[in-house]
């Protein structure tokens, strides 16, 4: 029998705190559930040595809560999107992308790649730079030569005008 | 003022807020330096609103970070493929189909205090709230930066806009349009630029039209128009009622070139109209109305007395 990791130690540690946080991020009676899941994914990753297992933990449930989130919001959409096609009165309901799905996601994706060029040259290039490279925020700083505080301004601009067009894609 | 009126406007100025948190926390808690989560935590049992705002934030930050992860970066033009023109127009007019208005109100969140830019694609139109209660109404095809310097100042860099505004002759309203300037004195007027000529039309109150150089009075019932980068300008007259009917889904030609005959009709219906070549400057005459046009371009052929054919991208309006 093998010591236990620091993560698992962490994980019990702060297990009620963990189960805290995912009843305050909206989980209701699926917290256990998803506590579990969390537990799965930290004892299946094999992930390099970690600065701060505690925290890496909390990531790990408030990630699993967005993919919640965005799945089933997907889900909620082509819905949507089916009994709008069909007048309301369709039941045979598919998975597969259809056709108008993957238009709209072209039409998505362009709206979001001009709402971020809107913003100005260095919002946009900060935020492909920490969502799409990964680099931590206190690099992008030095990287650019702005104070941490301005590239959270930026991004925290990045992420509202993105919002924005999400809520006026869901209104249309 | 009315306690439900007082009611609502305290619930949106607290979403303000409520968004204003979820934003910080959303940013914060997507870098790996980030440890303070009991304080978020704290902050999520404050209000079940919370999670709602951050899920929402979270979620919109990933689509576009998928969105931006895809964009192909040798090519960062906004030139459509003409596959994607034909998908513009398909979702605008599903929408339309839809019977529902693409018309959104905004609240003017003056960003960490930086200009902000608001734009529409073409068959789309977008209403602008202003702080002090008036409101700036964006056609289709346009783009509009506000606050570059200060609150009350606008610059329309393409397309047409209707300012109704609340005139503070302590600070009143300028908008610019390349080098040009328009200052309210009290008012409600139209802007389009395009073409290479700005156009402003009065409906209410009055405009001043360059102060520091022609200083032109703009009056009710009177359009301005002035070729960019010229000192030379014409005023005409116009009826009240036509200012702004962009809004309603009509479009009023007098005498009017194909060229912005062209550009005006693809501002407002999202499809791809231009003037044949060599027949731009033709002027034409009349009235039509939006919606229709969107199932049936040719028609304006009809309408307008002109002849349209099928171009390569697009209809191609030319003098019969």
């Amino acid at each position: 029998m093998s010591a236990p990791t620091p993560l698992a130690l962490a994980f019990q540690e702060h297990r009620d705190q963990l189960l805290r946080f995912l009843r305050a991020r909206g989980a209701g009676d699926t917290a256990e559930d998803l506590l579990q899941e969390v537990w799965i994914k930290v004892s299946s990753a094999k992930p390099g040595p970690i600065a701060s297992p505690k925290a890496y933990l909390f990531s790990i449930a408030n990630r699993l809560m967005i993919d919640h989130y965005r799945s089933a919001k997907q889900a909620a959409q082509r819905e949507r999107n089916w009994t709008e096609a069909s007048g309301g009165t369709g039941t045979d309901q598919s998975d597969a992308p259809s056709a108008e799905r993957v238009v709209l996601g072209q039409e998505y994706a362009r709206l979001a790649q001009r709402t971020l060029d809107e913003l100005g040259p260095r919002p946009a290039a900060i935020f492909r730079r920490h969502r799409v490279d990964e680099v931590p925020q206190r690099k992008i700083a030095e990287e650019f030569g702005v104070s941490l505080s301005t590239v959270e301004s930026d991004l925290r601009r990045a992420y509202r005008a993105l919002t924005e067009l999400k809520e006026r894609m869901d209104e249309v | 003022m009315s306690p439900s009126l007082q009611q609502e406007i305290c619930i949106v100025l607290h979403d303000d807020t409520i968004r204003e948190d979820a934003l910080a926390w959303a940013v914060r808690t997507g870098d790996p330096a980030f440890d303070d989560w009991e304080g978020f935590t704290d902050w999520l049992e404050a209000d079940p609103a919370h999670a709602a705002a951050y899920d929402a934030i979270a979620a919109a930050a990933d689509d576009g970070a998928e969105a931006e992860a895809a964009r192909p970066m040798a090519d960062n033009d906004d030139n459509d493929e003409p596959t994607d023109r034909r998908v513009s127009r398909r979702w605008f007019n599903g929408a339309l189909v839809a019977g529902l208005a693409a018309l959104v109100a905004f609240g003017m969140w003056q960003a960490e205090g930086g200009p902000t830019t608001y734009s529409t694609l073409p068959g789309e139109t977008r209403l602008i709230a202003l702080d002090d209660g008036g409101s700036i109404e964006l056609a289709g095809g346009s783009k509009l930066v506000l606050g570059e310097e200060g609150d009350h100042f606008a610059r329309l860099e393409d397309g047409q806009a209707l300012f109704t505004l609340h005139h503070d002759a302590s600070e009143p309203f300028t908008v610019a349009i390349g080098e040009d300037r328009l200052v309210d004195i009290g008012t409600v007027f139209d802007v389009r630029t395009g073409n290479g000529e700005l156009t402003v039309a009065v409906s209410q109150g009055a405009v001043l039209f360059n102060p520091q150089g022609q200083n032109v009075r703009v009056d009710p019932g009177e359009v301005l128009t002035s070729a960019a980068g010229s000192s030379d300008y014409e005023v005409s007259s116009v009826a009240p009622e036509m200012i702004g009917e962009w809004r309603d889904g009509r479009l009023t030609f007098q005498q009017a070139s194909l060229a912005r005959v062209a550009t005006d009709l693809s501002r407002a219906t999202g499809i791809d109209f231009t003037a044949a070549p060599g027949n731009e400057t033709q002027s034409v005459s009349g009235s039509v109305l939006i919606a229709p046009l969107k199932d049936d371009p040719q028609a304006i052929g009809a309408l307008l007395g002109i002849s349209v054919r099928k171009g390569k991208t697009g209809w191609v309006l030319d003098a019969r």
